[in-house]
């Protein structure tokens, strides 16, 4: 039947929700404005369950030195390590992008050239001060 | 499966009508994330600094006035912050009935951590 | 060499820009994008690596379709992969491939869509209409992003080019979307002027400052390459106004002769409405006409913000 005889036949429904959907995600060019937004949403997650672990870290110091320790070798272990350095690249890449969120507010910045100048800024940035804390900390262990 | 939709587009687009509000929330973020700013960065030196300190230079740490003011106030700007943007997530990706129970219990859990943190503090600041 | 004339979203004059920028090299040039007529050029990822029928409902998967050879004699062969939807026929949509003379045809990728209309398969369906990027009509995803059809020159689309209608809109047939939801939502602003002083008795008076207020704004064609780019819009058509309108909105927001401002703000003032903007700003980089709505809707939640107590 065509779309014109199904409408004929039941008048109530409507055509439009029969038709099909076009592939958005599926197929759209990912570019640095929705990568670095999109980053910006999941690094922001992460932060949410370093918060948790920083509660985590709170409490196991206030309930004596036997949780702290546990709590405190988890980290230092390797696993608790590359998490600790994703949260570490996750908390700068989420500051640096919340200062440019915070500089769009104030209106400015918009031409696409500052967006995409702005942009590859806070990716180098974040990647250079994760380079930096992480060095320091070995440094700092030594 | 048949969809009765008799409503005109504008009607549908319309839907029920402005809410009126939407300002507090985001002014509210932007306030929190100023003043995470500071208070992050001075956690995380705080953090590399006592990477390899034991259980008593930590408390110690924790014992100073400034250190555990400014961990009270990370902890409300935080999960302040924290609550208001997994709001926007869930808003934007959940719009089944389960949004609201979704919604509710994540703001349960911020408000849980935020003053399990806070409790933490305190009792290692005036504890002995 | 060609040239593209665009008008800025900015308020600069009309620029006339050149292919070969003579301030950056290639790597600035494609990794500095300085106007949206800039075609990407990286080829790293040109989609997300997420599976092809990622929350596609049944009857939207995109099921392989037939191949249209070249003519015999054809010398530069190009091939695009085209969206098909055939609604008389209940079936899914297809992509079929097409081998495209390019030494028959003109150099846009309209061009491209009438030649396979003309010389290959006939039910091939389109809109046009101006065919030099004023009308809005030929809005459709080239290469993954959204522009319009007559201003895309074939020399600057991929190998094997793809043609998408626009993203998240309800397909009538082939590259043509129903367009009926998000012109319900530019309705839904008032897009008029509104006055509840008694008219007067001449025109209604603008200093040429009041009137560079609407510029970058007016200039919009709505085509809705913006608002089909726009991955909120994606998750909440049905509530968020998208970029497009939003743009409009502002227009009469910053429109002096217009007295509803308060009752316009109002209206926009929703977490849905506008507040799923979250600056992505997808919008901006795919305008054809290089406006940009990520700017005006950052006006609009400043305004906002100026008549609170804060």
């Amino acid at each position: 039947m065509t779309a014109q005889q199904q409408k004929a036949a039941r008048p109530h429904v409507d055509v439009r929700a029969t038709r099909p959907l076009s592939p958005h995600l599926q197929i759209y060019r990912p570019q640095l404005t929705s990568v670095l937004s999109f980053s910006h949403r999941l690094s922001g997650i992460v932060l949410g369950l370093c918060a948790l672990v920083l509660v985590a870290l709170l409490i196991a110091a206030a309930s004596g030195p036997r949780s702290y320790n546990a709590l405190h070798a988890f980290i230092q272990s390797w696993p608790g390590q590359i998490l600790l350095f994703a949260g570490t690249f996750a908390f700068f890449l989420h500051l640096c992008g919340g200062i440019r969120h915070l500089f769009w507010d104030t209106g400015r910045g918009f031409e696409l050239r500052t967006i995409y100048a702005s942009g590859w800024t806070v990716v180098a940035v974040s990647v250079t001060l994760t380079a930096i804390a992480w060095i320091v900390r070995s440094m700092l262990s030594r | 499966m048949e969809r009765q939709r008799l409503r005109s587009p504008l009607g549908r687009a319309a839907g029920l009508g402005s809410a009126k509000e939407g300002v507090g929330h985001w002014w509210l973020e932007r306030v929190t994330a100023v003043a995470l700013v500071p208070l992050t960065l001075w956690l995380a030196a705080s953090l590399i600094m006592l990477s390899d300190s034991d259980y008593a230079s930590f408390i110690a740490w924790l014992k100073s006035p400034f250190v555990a003011l400014s961990m009270l106030l990370l902890l409300i700007a935080l999960f302040t912050h924290l609550a208001l943007g997994l709001q926007v997530v869930i808003e934007d990706y959940v719009h089944s009935g389960a949004m609201v129970p979704l919604l509710v219990a994540m703001r349960f859990a911020c408000v849980a951590l935020a003053v399990a943190g806070t409790l933490a503090t305190l009792r290692i600041f005036f504890g002995d | 060499m060609s040239t593209n004339c665009t008008v800025p979203g900015d308020r600069q004059q009309f620029i006339l820009r050149c292919k070969a920028s003579p301030l950056t090299g290639s790597i600035g040039r494609a990794v500095i994008i300085r106007s949206s007529d800039q075609v990407p050029r990286s080829t790293l990822l040109n989609r997300f690596p997420v599976p092809r029928n990622l929350g596609v409902a049944a009857g939207s998967r995109i099921e392989r379709g037939r191949t249209w050879p070249a003519p015999a004699g054809a010398k530069r062969v190009k091939t695009f992969e085209i969206y098909r939807y055939d609604p008389d026929h209940g079936k899914n949509p297809r992509l079929d491939s097409f081998e495209v003379d390019l030494d028959d045809c003109g150099p846009m990728v309209l061009d491209v869509l009438i030649w396979i209309k003309n010389k290959v398969d006939p039910t091939l369906t389109f809109r046009r209409s101006c065919r030099e990027g004023i009308c809005g009509s030929c809005a459709m995803n080239i290469d993954g992003t959204n522009w319009l059809a007559c201003t895309r020159f074939v020399s600057e689309t991929r190998k094997r080019a793809t043609v998408y209608p626009l993203n998240n809109m309800r397909i009538i047939k082939d590259l043509v979307p129903d367009l009926t939801h998000v012109f319900a939502q530019y309705h839904l602003i008032e897009p008029w002027l509104k006055s509840s002083a008694p008219a007067p008795d001449r025109e209604r008076l603008q200093s040429p400052e009041e009137r560079r207020r609407i510029d970058g704004n007016w200039e919009c064609i709505l085509c809705f390459c913006c608002t089909s780019g726009c991955p909120s819009h994606w998750w909440n058509a049905d509530r968020f106004l998208g970029p497009a309108v939003l743009l409009q909105a502002w227009r009469w927001l910053m429109d002096s002769r217009d007295e509803a401002t308060g009752e316009r703000l109002d209206q926009l003032e929703d977490p849905f409405r506008l507040y799923r903007c979250h600056t992505i700003l997808n919008c901006t980089r795919t305008c054809p006409r290089g406006l940009n709505p990520g700017q005006a809707i950052a006006g609009i939640k400043k305004m906002l913000i100026e008549r609170k107590s804060l």
